[in-house]
């Protein structure tokens, strides 16, 4: 009988689950895709304007760090579950990896590698400041070497010898009593509602390219010409509550309306309006921050049907304002499309490897409504937005539940 | 003893290429007590860890400076290579140079590098040993609060072997969802008879808790039950203490028991419906008057309102500014409510409610005819507005814990969420902390019992000691420390037949420094912070130049 454990996914509710079982002292395997672990949550930004909006998002570089330094975990990235054997207690686990051109364990990251690399862009990309493990990567397709020509100047440059060409996909066995599915979620494509422009307008984005451009910049600005926004609208329910996805992505109105605030609060003479549906406004202390919001944005009901540019650059949103029951046009310079939590699309992949059951809505699906947690596989446990939808807190309290299932399991292996 | 310090040097592959290496490590060399330079290129590697290893053990060096990246990314993996060497964790100061020093500016830094250097070099001259120490905790587990999720919690530490005293304020287990329509249901009988027969588990009903004192590991409780009062020790205290619905009438102008009806009562006539004298033609449900912020008003309308369809066949409307439908399979059965034919209108504007006829009368603009509406109810179902439970604030003083701005348990701090509050070993789950539906707070729940289980399981814990300690000698016994400190980790002990002083729990410190910085005697000490530490940093700015 095995007291280790699998978690696949290195998201917040992987990352929550793996500390939770490391620190109960079973051995965790934390396998990632990714050639870091994080997932999307790792991308955000602080949405915080001269007071914490309490968004969360700051908690999981934290746990990344505790993550990356537990002696009771070893984190296996760039690499995928092939194939499993055994049952519960005593699970057999196929690891794919592929080919660790530049070990993790061997990089020191002093970015000499990328200074020297002469593709455009970089074949060798530098980590995001927060990554785990702080490693540079080496892209297979843009690769000139790879590609079979001869290029060794990053192999010749690296002080430590860590870029190896020769590198070959590496096959794993695994024995865990206990697994935990934690593959996280896909971001809805707002290119499939065409009519809202988004990929045809640069000034059309999703919530998704908020998070990234605060990320980085800190600021927001048109992306067409670089000034400040002066009208911003948000579009909520994009991906969520529609004919394809009958549910609510549970995450959508709140980083909107932090994001309404943030812009708000560093451009003052910005306006910005949200369109909505149902406003979800529930939720541990976010009563008064809405009430302060409603002071200087403006909520309109009724969800925008098409966004056109005009021959000045702005963007022409056409929209039925229900509670007016008026049908409007009105410019903005900005349009963010609130997109929400989808499925992942290769999910159908690893249900059939580990045997467990896919739901209606394409999340992976609990046995009882009560134990989110429980598959139809004994041993085999769910966490995180893999089983619907979360916001950070709601998917780190999952993981947490989905460890102590599983501890139970490997306690009674003991 | 004189001390013997060890500056490592790394420059990162010879990529921090505006330093100049040799000069930082010519001039660390006459620093004060500084035994050994060395200059490598990968300390972060194991190779370059064994050639520091080899050295320590060489040159008998007892302190170790580390001139290299950002602490966040090695520090841990350095300091467990100091105890492989023999010498304690803490004899280890770093200085960045890396990413705050060559990343951060173009030209040469070797200033800068050498001054962060003598900084560090200042700050490992005061450093002290810590020494880390097993400290016995109690084992048993405080439940406060006997609904759902104190049952639960009950339940599933005894499945992981840890016994609980569950402490019940009313008669009996059951809480609010007793009888409930909820969705998913709620096995409250077998929960109860499990727990009946479970010996790990201590049930007191009709209890409350009139005392708390002491933290992590050790709280001295007491219980009042009935005209007795029992103490009680515990290792943790779970508060699944819930929440009380409350009705503001002054929300209505009719009076309540006539035809506004409680969820209670909506709930015992859908359980015998035949009792009726009259089946009601048509019953409302009203949201978001009270509370537009809430998620469990909406979800006990709609389970409400499908039970009625089923049940009593009658017209149903739900009156709502924006239905919540952020909680997990809530969409499907609002989707299925709709189908149903149960009529969902919406409003910007609060609905007029009165009685008129013996009926209730609501008039409202619906928003999407975009016109006034007037809709007569049989009964009208009001909404229960969430609070926190009777008692909670004075809970929370006993236990010393914030509250939340609206009376919850647990502060508003996005770094204690799920379930944790500012004092280790008190834990907060369900809707004590807000407005959960019964599968958060299911997830609650499981987050909690493993974090306890991880607190007590072993029945000791490994702590630094005396990382954060007072000086008996020193202290004035003030209180100010106590009165500070959010993590409740000081208390009084007696030193002497005369005198008691402040002493904090090596267990509930955080380590977050606050009584160190506001004791008038100056009697706490903080390892790494101390005061001639601080200014001997301060003071090798400048000086080296």
């Amino acid at each position: 009988m095995e007291t280790s454990s699998l978690v696949i996914g290195g998201g917040v509710a992987g990352v929550a689950a793996a500390l939770a079982l490391a620190d109960n002292g079973s051995q965790v395997y934390l396998i990632e895709t990714e050639p870091s672990i994080g997932g999307w949550a790792a991308s955000f930004c602080c949405k915080a304007t001269d007071v914490c909006t309490k968004c969360s998002v700051c908690v999981v570089p934290q746990k990344l760090q505790q993550v990356a330094i537990h002696p009771h975990i070893s984190i296996l990235t760039d690499s995928m579950v092939a194939g499993l054997s055994g049952g519960i207690g005593n699970f057999k686990v196929e690891v794919l990896q592929k080919p660790q051109y530049i070990p993790p364990e061997r990089c020191i990251a002093c970015g000499m590698c990328a200074e020297v690399c002469p593709t455009e862009p970089k074949a060798i990309r530098s980590p995001s400041p927060e990554a785990v493990p702080y490693s540079y990567v080496l892209d297979e397709s843009r690769c000139l070497r790879l590609k079979g020509e001869t290029c060794d100047l990053c192999r010749d440059i690296c002080p430590t010898n860590a870029i190896d060409f020769n590198h070959e996909p590496e096959k794993k066995e695994l024995g865990v009593g206990a697994i935990i599915v934690a593959t996280g979620f896909e971001v809805f494509d707002a290119r499939e509602m065409g009519c809202l422009g988004y990929g045809r307008y640069p000034n059309v984005l999703t919530g998704l390219d908020l998070e990234r451009i605060f990320n980085r910049e800190g600021y927001l600005k048109l992306p067409s010409n670089g000034k400040d926004p002066k009208k911003v609208a948000f579009v909520q329910c994009i991906g969520s509550r529609d004919e394809s996805h009958g549910y609510c992505s549970q995450v959508c109105c709140k980083y909107a309306i932090r994001f309404a605030r943030l812009i708000k609060y560093q451009n003052p003479n910005a306006e910005v309006t949200i369109f909505y549906i149902d406003l979800q406004t529930a939720g541990k202390g976010f009563a008064q921050f809405y009430e302060e919001c409603q002071k200087n944005i403006r909520f309109v009901r009724g969800l925008p049907v098409e966004v056109l540019g005009t021959s000045s650059g702005e963007l022409e949103v056409r929209f039925e304002n229900i509670s007016e029951g008026t049908v409007k046009r009105e410019t903005f310079d900005v349009v963010a499309l609130s997109v929400g939590i989808s499925p992942k699309k290769d999910s159908w992949d690893l249900a059939r490897t580990l045997g467990i059951n896919l739901g209606e809505c394409g999340f992976f699906d609990a046995k009882e409504p009560l134990n989110s947690n429980e598959t139809n596989v004994e041993g085999i446990f769910l966490a995180g937005t893999c089983q619907g939808p979360r916001d950070i807190p709601d998917s780190i309290a999952h993981g947490m539940a989905a460890a102590q299932s599983a501890m139970e399991v490997l306690e009674r292996c003991k | 003893m004189q001390i013997r310090i060890g500056v490592f040097l790394c420059d990162c592959g010879k990529s921090l290429s505006n330093i100049d290496f040799p000069k930082v490590s010519e001039r660390a060399e006459k620093l004060q007590d500084v035994v050994h330079v060395g200059l490598h290129s990968n300390l972060c590697l194991k190779e370059g860890i064994e050639e520091m290893l080899s050295t320590i053990r060489d040159g008998a060096i007892d302190r170790v400076v580390i001139a290299a990246c950002s602490p966040k990314l090695k520090e841990d993996a350095f300091r467990n290579a100091l105890e492989e060497a023999g010498l304690n964790s803490n004899f280890l100061s770093l200085a960045n140079i890396r990413e705050q020093c060559s990343w951060a500016h173009e030209g040469d830094v070797t200033e800068k590098a050498l001054e962060l250097t003598a900084m560090a070099v200042e700050r490992a001259r005061f450093l002290k040993p810590l020494v880390k120490k097993d400290v016995p905790v109690n084992k048993e587990v405080l439940v406060v609060g006997g609904g759902f999720a104190g049952m639960k919690v009950a339940l599933d530490l005894a499945n992981l072997g840890l016994r609980t005293t569950l402490v019940e304020r009313g008669l009996a287990l059951g809480g609010r969802l007793e009888g409930f329509e909820t969705n998913p249901a709620v096995p409250i009988n077998s929960m109860r008879k499990a727990i009946e027969e479970n010996r790990d588990i201590e049930v007191l009903t009709s209890a409350e808790l009139t005392r708390g004192e002491g933290e992590v590991g050790d709280f001295s409780i007491r219980i009042k039950k009935g005209d007795e009062e029992l103490s009680r020790s515990f290792g943790a205290i779970i508060f699944a203490t819930g929440y009380r619905p409350e009705i503001s009438p002054g929300d209505f102008q009719l009076r309540p028991g006539v035809n506004l009806i409680s969820q209670e009562k909506l709930t015992e006539i859908l359980k015998a419906p035949e009792r009726l004298e009259l089946r009601p033609k048509t019953i409302g449900f009203v949201l978001d008057v009270s509370d537009e912020n809430c998620r469990l008003p909406t979800l006990s309308a709609l389970n409400d309102a499908l039970a009625v369809k089923e049940r009593l066949g009658s017209e149903v409307y739900v009156f709502c500014k924006s239905l919540k439908v952020d909680s997990e399979g809530v969409e499907e059965v609002y989707r299925e409510a709709r189908d149903r034919g149960v009529v969902f209108v919406k409003f910007e504007e609060r609905p007029r409610i009165c009685s008129e006829d013996g009926r209730v009368k609501v008039e409202l603009n619906d928003i999407l005819l975009g016109d006034e509406i007037t809709v007569f109810c049989d009964f009208l179902v009001a909404e229960e507005r969430i609070m926190p439970s009777e008692g909670t604030e004075a809970l929370s003083s006993i236990l010393k814990m914030r509250i939340d701005s609206r009376g919850f348990c647990q502060d508003e701090n996005v770094h204690l969420y799920p379930v944790s509050c500012e004092r280790k070993g008190i834990f907060c789950v369900g809707a004590c902390r807000g407005d959960l539906d019964i599968a958060r707070a299911s997830t609650d729940v499981a987050a909690a019992v493993l974090s306890t289980y991880e607190l007590l399981a072993s029945g000791t814990a490994i702590v630094e000691a005396e990382r954060v300690k007072v000086d008996p000698e020193k202290c004035r016994v003030c209180l100010t420390c106590i009165r500070v400190c959010p993590h409740g980790a000081i208390r009084l002990v007696r030193v002497d037949t005369e005198r008691e002083v402040a002493q904090i729990s090596d267990l509930a410190c955080e380590g977050c420094g606050i009584c160190a910085a506001i004791c008038p005697a100056k009697a706490i000490d903080f390892e790494g912070y101390g005061d001639e530490q601080i200014l001997a940093e301060v003071q090798a700015i400048g000086e080296s130049l």
